[in-house]
């Protein structure tokens, strides 16, 4: 037989994977457990682009965890319950991924298949995440969370204002975890540049996620439709799978 | 070769099928339910799996039931289960049986639409399917069932939920492709998979082994190493695939295909074009095919029909059974797809539907409504798809009626297509403004609001809609129900404005408006509101629900306003007004609000539980047992929980449960009688009804989840497990409103309680974090609470005392007696001994702890007992003894002090045999706690007595036991302990 998924470290994985958290404590608790694992990786342990995209999400997701404590957002049953969906989404790529099932989203895929290299710059690779999981992955978890809240995706409504508020968290998070990329070379360089930068990868996530609401809307409207439905599901992958594809090419590298 | 289509062995499945029949039967203990859904990729064998398993458990006595689901997604409501009674009905021979089948389907057929029906229909549902299963057990099988119809899988939860009092197993087949996305199913199977009763099987491929098993088996002989390496190589394990591959490989046409398609695509050139005419007349069909139908539309006469069935069935594109014909598998319909032109295929469709005009079959009109269209012709699709919309609408189908009525629009504005013979149809007439509203009333009830508003707008704008007050007060009535308050109350007041509208329609609009201030927290608003809603129904004959509702609207706000005696004044005027002269439902409406009203913001429970109890009784006699009768009696079955009358409560919670209630009521009820078996501490009995609220909150309703959190955190401590605690609050905490003051101070004391017991009795370590988290949320919550409503701001610091005393243990491991006190005395004001009774065992604790006022500490240990024993509430009453043990107080007057009971996290039994009769009881207890492993200094800390005496009495045992380590004492009083 070919050698595991997830080489040394696949049982761990597929073990983390077999549980399905529940609730946004338990995701931050599987990112975690997940960060650990990624980074252990061979042959680029470290360097691992998945793992530098678990990494941003980690932070991101912890710092939603906190907003849930300290009373940061309307809706607090509705941001939990998504956020909950969207992670789901994420451990079922991995899943899918793991059993080298051909239903693995493309979107993800471009970004998994890099884990055995070569080497991709660290903020292309979460960039490719994030695409990934925004682009890809964010308007089901919508759709899914409004469901079974028995609400819809209505603008201007205290579930929008809350989705609109993570927004705040990425222009907040990234920043700080752009830096963290970053060697002397490229300090210097930013320094030069001043926030240019973080205005601008802050903006793509924001205007990413506005495109992410509205494909939510879409596809509500045609969720009871099978057909329509997985219509709009392999438009969404396709499109997000080319994003991915060109983040990872040496163009991505540019972004760094 | 017609026989040889099934004769392929199951390979590599034997396992799953012992398991499945274990999980659905064997395993399954009387009364309770099961369920197990089999994913995987389409062609790995589900449809096999569910009927040999089937197959063994009809064999093993239960009756299944076997239905599949439609992947026309504007099917009719509970479709799979009416062709699954159907198909038992053909097979069955047991007159008894056969006759149960028949009632229920006739439920069926006689069905009117009504208030509460889709609940009452569950309720005769699940009567029917007991009669039917005539004391077996009761299996539901279902295929396909990423294509459920909504009804059927609310039915579904609320059968495995045990709310139909059946026992029943479900075993369903989805199609693992489809769950990805925002499929419904996906959701409903996450929550479902963390019960015990339900497993998630992913069926996987066959490995290198059981492929080339089944190929052998197929072939006739195992295959040569370089065709197995092939076989493995394009099946990828996939049964289906290799089966239909060696079965090529076996004919000689190996070579040929390389994919599944290929094979296919091959079959279906070979067949004669009678068979051809076949395969494609059943793709264009909805399947199952009758036969009689297929012979219409195909116009072969019999024998030549039978002829290229068999031809068809040989080349295995089809596949026949008692109900009709089928393709053998998605691809061949994928195949057949590209094969026909677009007019042939519209020609099969007409002919579909002239056949099924002059003749019924299942699912009739959604049938013809199917095929008119694609032949076509909207104009006569219209009225089958209103016929369907009105049908599914009779079953209560909201969902699938809507699908309907928006297909009807669309068909109204579709112009018609021209006529084979060149002629024009006639154009489609229909009333726009009616479907509209029937759209629109539709897409309200199955909670699609803004579709619901977006087809009012249509309708305001066609100018035979109705008049624009009327289209006020419904678009308020959507915008509440879509929780859009400001916009909704925005429409309420133009109707109070506007001047076409009559004075009846004021006054329900200002008694709704008035509602909803209240929801709103708005109290004076809504007060004056009320007022004037009471006032404009004063002037209208026949107003009483408005006046139901604006009275009760306007007894909340003067009881949070600060003026119960006013408030409740209203409120029984409001009852009188409905008694006098009011329908059914205002009655029971003004008996609920009266009831909550008492027992929640006034907090006069004994009289609130007297009025619910009343009221379930009067609405009883007038009819409206099921939803009325059930919602008060949960009232009186929660005050009485409070007021410490749990026997009483025990039998009145299972009254209401007889009517076998289904969603936000059945809810209540569980979470009523989970609360009881918390309190008795019967872990099994909670379990059980906290499995079946998760299984109703499967299929929505999320906002119940905060009670269900806290219960399981309840459970959680008595059972020692305090990380389990911990995690339910922190769940309840990063899930509810800020401004859900109560709920809050709830969880806050549920995670300080689980934290310095956790500490306490080391079962696991304090998380400082959590502490800080929960130390924060009791702040926000005294801030929040001091700016909330009288009635909230008396629950919520009842709470408080308890979270500052819980805060006290922890800061300085022996609590706060002082703080203690004030938490029992808070509610004993409130009247809950529960909770007063557990603040005096701590007040004891901390009084012993500190060697002080020991006689206090004795009474009020005597007292808590007292209390928790009238209650029945086991761990209380145990928790109490085992201080009362420690401290040796003896709680019977006369009698002395039982011998310590067991440490309860740590469960060792008490000593009995030989080497340690030599020890004094008190020697025993402090021996138990060295084997335990604990320092005098925790020692004494646990007995209350000081670590210089734990230090005295360890050397009177060594002494006794001529020992001189704690390990050999240890030693010896873990080999005398009693297994």
């Amino acid at each position: 037989m070919t050698e595991p998924v997830w080489g040394p470290v696949h049982q761990d994985i597929v073990g983390l994977l077999a549980d399905h958290p529940a609730d946004v404590p338990a995701v931050v608790d599987h990112l975690t457990k997940l960060q650990d694992l990624l980074v252990r990786l061979p042959p680029l342990e470290e360097s691992c682009p998945l793992a530098d995209f678990n990494k941003l999400y980690l932070v991101i997701t912890s710092t939603v965890l906190d907003g849930l404590y300290d009373d940061r957002f309307t809706d607090p049953a509705f941001l939990a319950r998504l956020d909950v969906e969207f992670a789901a989404r994420y451990f079922d790529a991995l899943r899918f991924w793991t059993d080298s099932h051909p239903s693995t989203p493309k979107a993800w895929s471009c970004l998994f298949q890099r884990m055995r290299g070569p080497d991709a710059r660290p903020l292309p690779s979460a960039a490719a995440g994030v695409n990934a999981h925004i682009n890809y992955d964010l308007p089901f978890a919508l759709v899914t969370t409004f469901d079974s809240l028995e609400s819809e995706p209505v603008d201007a409504s205290d579930q929008h204002h809350d989705y609109l508020e993570i927004n705040k968290i990425f222009a907040e998070r990234i920043p700080e975890l752009r830096r963290g990329y970053l060697d002397h070379w490229q300090l210097m360089i930013d320094m030069v540049n001043g926030d240019i930068d973080d205005w601008y990868q802050g903006e793509l996530v924001e205007y990413t996620r506005n495109v992410a609401w509205r494909n939510a809307q879409k596809i509500w409207r045609c969720r009871h439709d099978p057909e329509a439905r997985e219509c709009e599901r392999m438009r969404l992958d396709d499109n997000a799978a080319l994003l991915g594809r060109l983040l990872l090419s040496p163009l991505g590298a540019f972004l760094q | 070769m017609a026989s040889d289509v099934d004769t392929a062995p199951l390979v590599g499945r034997a396992d799953t099928v012992g398991a499945l029949r274990s999980a659905l039967l064997d395993d399954v203990a009387p009364g309770q339910t099961a369920a197990v859904f089999l994913t995987g990729e389409s062609g790995v064998g589900k449809t096999r799996l569910l009927t040999e398993v089937g197959e063994r458990l009809r064999d093993a006595g239960a009756l299944v039931l076997t239905g599949v689901c439609l992947d026309i997604g504007d099917a009719s409501p509970l479709h799979p289960l009416r062709q699954a009674l159907r198909r038992l009905d053909a097979d069955l021979t047991e007159a008894r049986t056969s006759s149960a089948v028949r009632g229920l389907l006739q439920v069926f057929d006689e069905e009117t639409p009504g208030p509460d029906g889709a609940g009452a229909l569950l309720e005769r549902v699940s009567r029917g399917l007991h009669l039917v299963a005539g004391g077996r057990p009761l299996v539901l099988v279902l295929d396909d069932l990423q294509w459920v119809d909504r009804s059927t899988r609310q039915l579904l939860l609320y059968l495995l939920a045990g709310l139909g009092d059946l026992q029943l197993s479900v075993l369903a087949a989805i199609r693992a492709e489809s769950l990805q996305g925002a499929h419904p199913l996906r959701r409903v199977l996450t929550e479902l998979r963390r019960l015990r009763s339900v497993r998630v099987v992913d069926l996987a491929p066959l490995d290198r082994a059981d492929t080339d098993e089944l190929a052998a088996a197929v072939v006739g002989a195992p295959l040569a190493p370089e065709a197995a390496d092939q076989m493995w190589r394009r099946s990828g394990g996939n049964p289906f695939v290799v089966e239909e591959l060696a079965r090529d490989l076996r004919d000689g046409h190996d070579g040929l295909s390389d994919t599944l398609r290929e094979v296919f695509l091959a079959r279906v050139d070979a067949l004669p074009q009678p068979a051809h005419a076949v395969v494609h007349a059943v793709a264009a069909g909805v399947e199952p095919v009758e036969h009689w139908l297929l012979a219409q539309v195909v116009r072969l006469p019999e024998d030549q029909l039978i002829e290229a069935v068999r031809e068809a069935v040989a080349h295995r594109l089809l596949v026949g059974a008692d109900d009709g014909y089928r393709l053998r598998h998605r691809l061949v319909a994928e195949v057949l797809a590209h094969e026909l032109l677009p007019a042939e295929r519209a020609a099969l469709h007409r002919r579909y539907a002239e056949t099924l005009t002059s003749a019924t079959a299942e699912l009739h009109q959604a049938r013809l409504a199917h095929h008119w269209r694609l032949a076509g012709e909207p104009a006569r699709a219209l009225p089958a798809a209103m016929a369907a919309a009105r049908e599914a609408e009779r079953l209560h189908g909201y969902a699938e009626a809507h699908r309907h009525w928006s297909a009807a629009l669309s068909l109204a504005s579709t112009p018609p297509a021209v006529l084979p013979d060149g002629g024009r149809p006639e154009p489609v007439e229909v009333d726009r403004a009616e479907l509209l509203t029937h759209a629109a009333e539709s897409a309200h009830h199955c909670g699609e609001h803004a579709r619901a508003l977006a087809l009012l707008e249509e309708l305001a704008a066609d100018p035979a809609g109705p008049p624009t007050c009327a289209l006020h007060i419904r678009r308020a009535r959507y915008l509440a129900a879509a929780g859009r308050s400001a916009p909704a109350e925005a429409e309420y007041r133009r109707v109070l404005a506007a001047d076409d509208c009559t004075p009846r329609e004021r006054a329900t609009a200002a008694a709704h408006l008035a509602e909803l201030l209240l929801h709103l927290g708005r109290y004076a608003e809504a007060g004056d509101q009320a007022r004037e809603a009471l006032r404009l129904a004063a002037e209208v004959e026949g107003t009483a629900s408005e006046v139901v509702l604006a009275s009760a609207a306007l007894g909340f706000s003067e009881a949070y306003l600060e003026d119960p005696d006013a408030g409740l004044a209203v409120m029984r005027r409001a009852l009188d007004t409905a008694e006098r002269s009011g329908r059914p439902e205002d009655v029971a409406c003004a008996y609920l609000h009266l009831a909550e009203l008492l027992t929640g913001p006034l907090n006069i429970l004994e009289e609130g539980v007297v009025v619910a109890r009343r009221g379930a009784e009067r609405v009883a006699e007038l009819g409206l047992g099921r939803t009325w009768e059930t919602r008060l009696l949960a009232i009186a079955t929660n005050g009485l929980f409070r007021v410490g009358q749990w026997a009483e409560a025990e039998k009145v919670v299972a009254a209401a449960l007889r009517h076998r209630p289904s969603g936000a009521d059945a809810v209540e009820l569980l979470l009523a009688r989970c609360r009881l078996s918390v309190g008795y501490g019967d872990v099994e009995a909670s379990d059980r009804d906290l499995e079946a609220v998760a299984t109703v909150l499967a299929g929505g309703g999320a906002r119940h989840v905060l009670p269900m959190l806290i219960l399981r955190a309840g459970l959680a401590m008595w059972q020692g497990r305090h990380d389990l605690a911990r995690q339910a609050v922190q769940r309840g905490l990063t899930e509810s409103r800020s401004d859900d003051v109560i709920v809050l101070a709830t969880l806050a004391w549920h995670g300080l309680r689980a934290e310095a017991e956790a500490s306490a009795s080391r079962t696991v370590e304090v998380d400082p974090n959590a502490v800080r988290r929960l130390r924060e949320v009791v702040d926000r919550v005294a801030a929040k609470s001091g700016k909330a409503g009288a009635p909230v701001r008396y629950v919520a610091d009842a709470f408080l005392a308890l979270c500052a005393a819980e805060l006290s243990r922890l800061d300085d491991g022996r609590g706060d007696p002082e703080l203690w006190a004030r938490a029992a005395t808070e509610w004993d004001r409130r009247n809950h001994p529960y909770p007063a009774a557990y603040s005096r065992l701590r007040q004891a604790e901390a009084l012993l702890a500190r060697r002080s006022r020991v006689a206090t500490a004795g009474k009020l240990l005597r007292q808590a007992h007292r209390t928790a024993q009238s209650l029945g509430a086991v761990p209380l009453s145990e928790e109490i003894r085992t201080l009362a043990g420690r401290a040796r107080v003896a709680l019977d007057e006369g009698t002395t002090a039982r011998p310590a009971p067991r440490p309860r996290a740590a469960e060792p039994a008490a000593p009995t045999v030989d080497e340690l009769v030599v020890l004094t009881a008190r020697e025993r207890e402090v021996l138990a706690a060295v084997a335990e492993g604990l320092t005098n200094r925790e020692i004494g800390q646990r007995l209350f007595i000081s670590e210089r005496t734990i230090g005295v009495h360890v050397s009177h045992i060594f002494d006794k036991l001529q020992v001189r380590t704690r390990v050999q004492a240890s030693a010896i009083f873990l080999r005398n302990r009693a297994e």
